[in-house]
């Protein structure tokens, strides 16, 4: 049973749109990301979903209940939705010591304050940060301000968890720590969550599934590999996947009956359709995508190239291949290294290259290359 | 000692003193040390200096008490005074009953002006209030204008003949006898006062309101707290150091206001610490004065000292700035309507009919009679005749009073200019060299000058530049004596809104120019005035408002021929002939506002930059 359902939400901001006929279903105990480049209304969405903003048009089903409906009128206000929210800037009250910002919660619910300090520090336990109970946020680092933050969030035992870029105040170290703790707390906790981010690195290894926007329109909605392999169009392709993956400008010709012959100035390549379902005519305009792990450097390589540029980083080798002028990306796995200027062979050898229409950037096949 | 001790206790001197040349060099070779340096030494001069030399001179015999003071010589050490003031059969006269009334009126003053001013803030800033351009332009008007407009009006409005003179226009309307309680004393005056400085307060409120991340009240929202609660428990905590300060700001103001308690106070001898300066000062005994002086200057610094603790406290309110441009705003629902209506009704009340009335007022011929056929334009462009008003034009064709316009307005440009300008380079240098020593005292020396009641300020400057002082001559009477008073007072706002704009600029920017060989005078005027350009103007604009519409600074220092208008509205209004007070009064109002309305529109700046807002 779908926890939280949006029907055709749209909002808008005077005459600007920030999200644009949004529909989609947030099954329970998922950890949904919306990921997108900056302005593309996922923090929009995550706040209309809280009832911090109401949204133009549209309905919005929590737990079955209709919690907003444009059509009949409903607007359930945000503390009646049940539901936690961790700001951005984790929006600690400066005025009150760590202890009193976790209870504050509670104390609206009226608890026994006995009842109240147990579960407090067993938050604080938990987070550990229970030494700094009694100081202010100000007198905190932006990693414990954070904790104090999700302890905050956590206090009420809300079903369902609203993150706006919990992490991205935070330095590169910190942050790797706190994403495998914001992944444990979503297994213990057993809570929906729904989590904002610019960041594709963070939602690829975060999320069960991903929602992808851009300008407030639906990009794909699938888990994070699947994303990865089967990009619904050029831009999802582009956003997830670092570093970048290549798109060559390509031109399509049907050869045999399941085959596709793909051409530029530099490469010639036979292509296979997974399924054989497309047909191409002369002449159609494409992209090729090749994710940068997709490309190998072997002597068994068919194709001559040149290395252009290499950045090694002890796990794996970033290199730059110049293929007559088309300059590549791959990525070499352990610590090698290749002198600039060397020619070596390539080979295609994975079993997922994407094609996209270059007229409506639709992916339109996956397959083989030979 | 052996001579190569000694040679190398030489050559050690050498290297110190060497070091230290070295050092002193490249100190003043930084524009910001020079300015620092200067200004510590100016303001020192022209502010604590006055102020020790006042002290000294009540404790000192002067002619006028040597018959009092027995077996004394003039110039000999005395506590008369003091005791006079403070511990005299006199005092409560002279002193504790004015003393009194000034804490009643200032604290009065404070609460109306901080539950209008907060009130309309938060309608302006959280709810999705009507006509919210309108409310917050009009608003600010009873700040610009002069604080003796209102009070003006109220005199107009409900004077009474129990005191004598014509009876108001609520008595020519409605035939009913105001009683003095409403016409007169601290109740008008609290009224008045509180509502000239609510537009101060909501500037303040609503730019920490703007500022407050709304993430705060969401975050309370979301774990199920109330409306009441989240008002009580998140926003009021949090926005209550700038309540604080706000009233420790409006409370010095209101002790230092001089024309609204003379205008409503004196018909029933209320008198507060300013009125009785102003009487003091006057008559026979300055000494007294000169001790009210330092007791409000004494409180102050007070008042300062208690706002920086309050601000320096554990619970830092740094804001970390968040998405707060997304605010949902509070729906006011049924109430949206009514409550803009009635505020903005209630706000053009107070801004623009005290004006009409201004304006009726100052064609009657024979006060209190308002049927049509004793209106005259006699006291505008009248060339005046001798049964009236000793025969005084009408104030366009007034060579006298055209004469004060001219003052005035020669007056307000050249403190502008000078406070301005001073105001920019102590900015650029105290933000510059913040952290150190000679930083904080020149923040808080070019500070002073706010907490200085004018009227004590005035009366300062007035026994102490009587006479040659160093390099400065006598200046008695004369315009430079105005110059420099009202350049002092007003140096606060400028540096108040130079140091705020140079907070917000990055250190970089002007090394960058640094690094490119650019000097300092083409990296000021090129470089930091024009990012900052609206906040620097500001700090022109404000001293420029307050200068035109100041009476209490200037009001010891003027002669016949260094008049301005404001004196002179006070001088008609003493003889009773209202109607040029009115004029007048109309004049400096108009002149103002549209002065502040057309740098408003050319540059931007505006005076709610100066003050602090946002």
């Amino acid at each position: 049973m779908p926890q939280i359902r949006l029907n055709n939400i749209t909002k808008r901001f005077g005459k600007a749109i920030a999200v644009d006929d949004l529909t989609i279903e947030i099954g329970d105990g998922e950890f949904v990301t919306l990921l997108g480049p900056s302005g593309c209304g996922k923090t929009t969405t995550l706040r209309m979903i809280a009832g911090l903003e109401t949204p133009t048009d549209g309905d919005i089903y929590i737990d079955d209940v209709c919690v907003f409906s444009a059509e009949k009128g409903i607007d359930i206000s945000p503390d009646k939705r049940n539901v936690g929210f961790l700001f951005q800037n984790y929006a600690l009250w400066p005025h009150m010591t760590v202890y009193k910002n976790v209870a504050f919660g509670l104390e609206n619910m009226k608890w026994e304050k006995p009842r109240i300090k147990e579960r407090v520090f067993e938050l604080l336990t938990m987070l550990r940060i229970e030494e700094y109970s009694e100081r202010y946020p100000s007198e905190l680092s932006g990693g414990q301000q954070q904790r104090v933050a999700i302890a905050r969030t956590l206090s009420t035992g809300p079903k369902i968890l609203f993150m706006d870029e919990p992490l991205s105040n935070l330095d590169a170290k910190l942050r790797m720590e706190m994403r495998t703790e914001l992944k444990r707390l979503h297994l213990e906790t057993g809570s929906t969550f729904v989590y904002v981010t610019h960041d594709q690195l963070e939602a690829m290894t975060l999320s069960t599934k991903i929602c992808l926007l851009k300008e407030g329109l639906l990009q794909q909605y699938e888990p994070p590999l699947d994303i990865y392999h089967y990009p619904a169009n050029y831009f999802v392709a582009d956003f997830v996947g670092s570093p970048n993956i290549n798109i060559l400008e390509m031109e399509g010709e049907q050869v045999n009956l399941d085959e596709i012959k793909l051409t530029n100035n530099q490469l010639s390549l036979l292509y296979t359709p997974n399924s054989s379902s497309i047909t191409i005519p002369k002449g159609k305009k494409l992209y090729l995508g090749i994710r940068p792990e997709d490309i190998e450097i072997s002597n068994e390589g068919t194709i001559e190239a040149a290395i252009y540029s290499t950045l090694p980083s002890g796990m794996e080798t970033i290199v730059k291949l110049d293929i007559d002028g088309l300059i590549v990306t791959c990525v070499v796995f352990g610590g090698v290294d290749f002198k600039i200027g060397n020619k070596v062979k390539i080979a295609f050898n994975a079993k997922n290259y994407v094609l996209f229409d270059r007229e409506s950037e639709r992916n339109i096949a996956s397959g083989t290359l030979s | 000692m052996t001579a190569a001790a000694s040679a190398a206790a030489f050559i050690f001197i050498r290297i110190c003193r060497v070091n230290y040349r070295n050092r002193f060099k490249s100190f003043i070779k930084k524009p910001q040390n020079v300015i620092l340096v200067s200004l510590a030494f100016i303001l020192i001069y022209l502010t604590v200096i006055p102020m020790v030399t006042i002290l000294l001179d009540t404790f000192t015999v002067h002619q006028s008490e040597l018959m009092r003071v027995k077996g004394s010589k003039i110039g000999d050490f005395t506590l008369y005074h003091w005791t006079k003031v403070l511990f005299s059969s006199a005092s409560r006269k002279i002193f504790y009953e004015p003393f009194l009334n000034t804490l009643i009126v200032s604290f009065g003053t404070c609460l109306i002006a901080i539950l209008l001013g907060g009130l309309v803030a938060w309608l302006v800033t959280r709810t999705n209030l009507k006509y919210k351009g309108i409310i917050s332009t009009l608003f600010i008007f009873p700040y610009i204008m002069p604080s003796w407009t209102l009070a003006m009006f109220w005199y107009n409005f409900f004077k009474n003949s129990h005191v004598g003179g014509a009876p108001g226009i609520f008595t020519a309307i409605t035939g009913i006898e105001t009683a003095n309680w409403i016409a007169y004393g601290p109740v008008p005056i609290i009224i008045v006062l509180g509502l000239h400085y609510a537009p101060f307060a909501y500037i303040l409120i609503g730019g920490i309101l703007r500022n407050m991340d709304a993430n705060l009240e969401e975050a309370a929202q979301l774990l199920k707290a109330s409306r009441a609660k989240i008002m009580r428990k998140i926003t009021i905590p949090i926005v209550m150091p700038a309540m604080l300060s706000t009233f420790l700001l409006v409370f010095s103001s209101a002790m230092s206001a001089f024309a609204v308690p003379a205008f409503l106070g004196t018909p029933v001898r209320y008198q507060v610490l300013t009125t009785q300066m102003f009487r003091t000062l006057n008559g026979l005994n300055p000494g007294y004065g000169y001790i009210m002086a330092l007791l409000m200057i004494l409180i102050g610094v007070l008042i300062l000292g208690i706002n920086q603790r309050i601000i320096g406290k554990r619970k830092s309110f740094t804001t970390i700035t968040g998405k707060s441009s997304n605010i949902a705003l509070i729906n006011l629902r049924a109430f949206r309507l009514p409550v803009s209506i009635t505020l903005l009704v209630s706000i053009i009340l107070i801004c623009i009919v005290p004006l009409i009335t201004f304006a009726i007022e100052s064609f009657i011929m024979e006060p209190g009679n308002y049927s049509f056929s004793n209106f005259t334009t006699l006291f505008w462009v009248g060339s005046g005749s001798p049964e009236i008003a000793n025969g005084e034009p009408g104030i366009l064709r007034n060579i006298s009073i055209l004469r004060g316009l001219w003052n005035s307005v020669k007056l307000s440009v050249i403190v502008a200019f000078i406070a301005g300008s001073v105001g920019i380079l102590s900015g650029y240098a105290i933000v510059k060299k913040k952290n150190t020593k000679l930083s904080a005292l020149v923040n808080n020396l070019a500070f002073f000058p706010y907490l200085m009641p004018s009227m004590a300020f005035g009366a300062i400057y007035l026994s102490m530049f009587a006479v040659r002082r160093g390099f400065i001559p006598p200046l008695y009477g004369t315009f430079a004596l105005l110059v420099l008073v009202g350049s002092v007072k007003y140096l606060p706002f400028a540096s108040r809104a130079s140091v705020g704009a140079m907070h917000q600029l990055s250190n970089e920017i002007e090394e960058a120019g640094t690094i490119q060989g650019i000097g300092w005078w083409k990296r000021m005027l090129r470089i930091i005035i024009p990012i900052q350009k609206s906040s620097f103007i500001s700090g022109y604009l404000l001293p420029f408002i307050s200068c035109m519409r100041e009476l209490s600074l200037f009001i010891l220092l003027v002669t016949p021929s260094s008049r301005i208008l404001t004196t002179m509205l006070f001088q008609y209004n003493e003889k009773g002939w209202s109607q040029y007070a009115n004029a007048i009064n109309l004049l400096i109002v108009f002149f103002v506002v549209i002065s502040n309305y057309v740098v408003n529109k050319v540059t931007g700046a505006s005076i709610d930059k100066g003050i602090g807002g946002n």
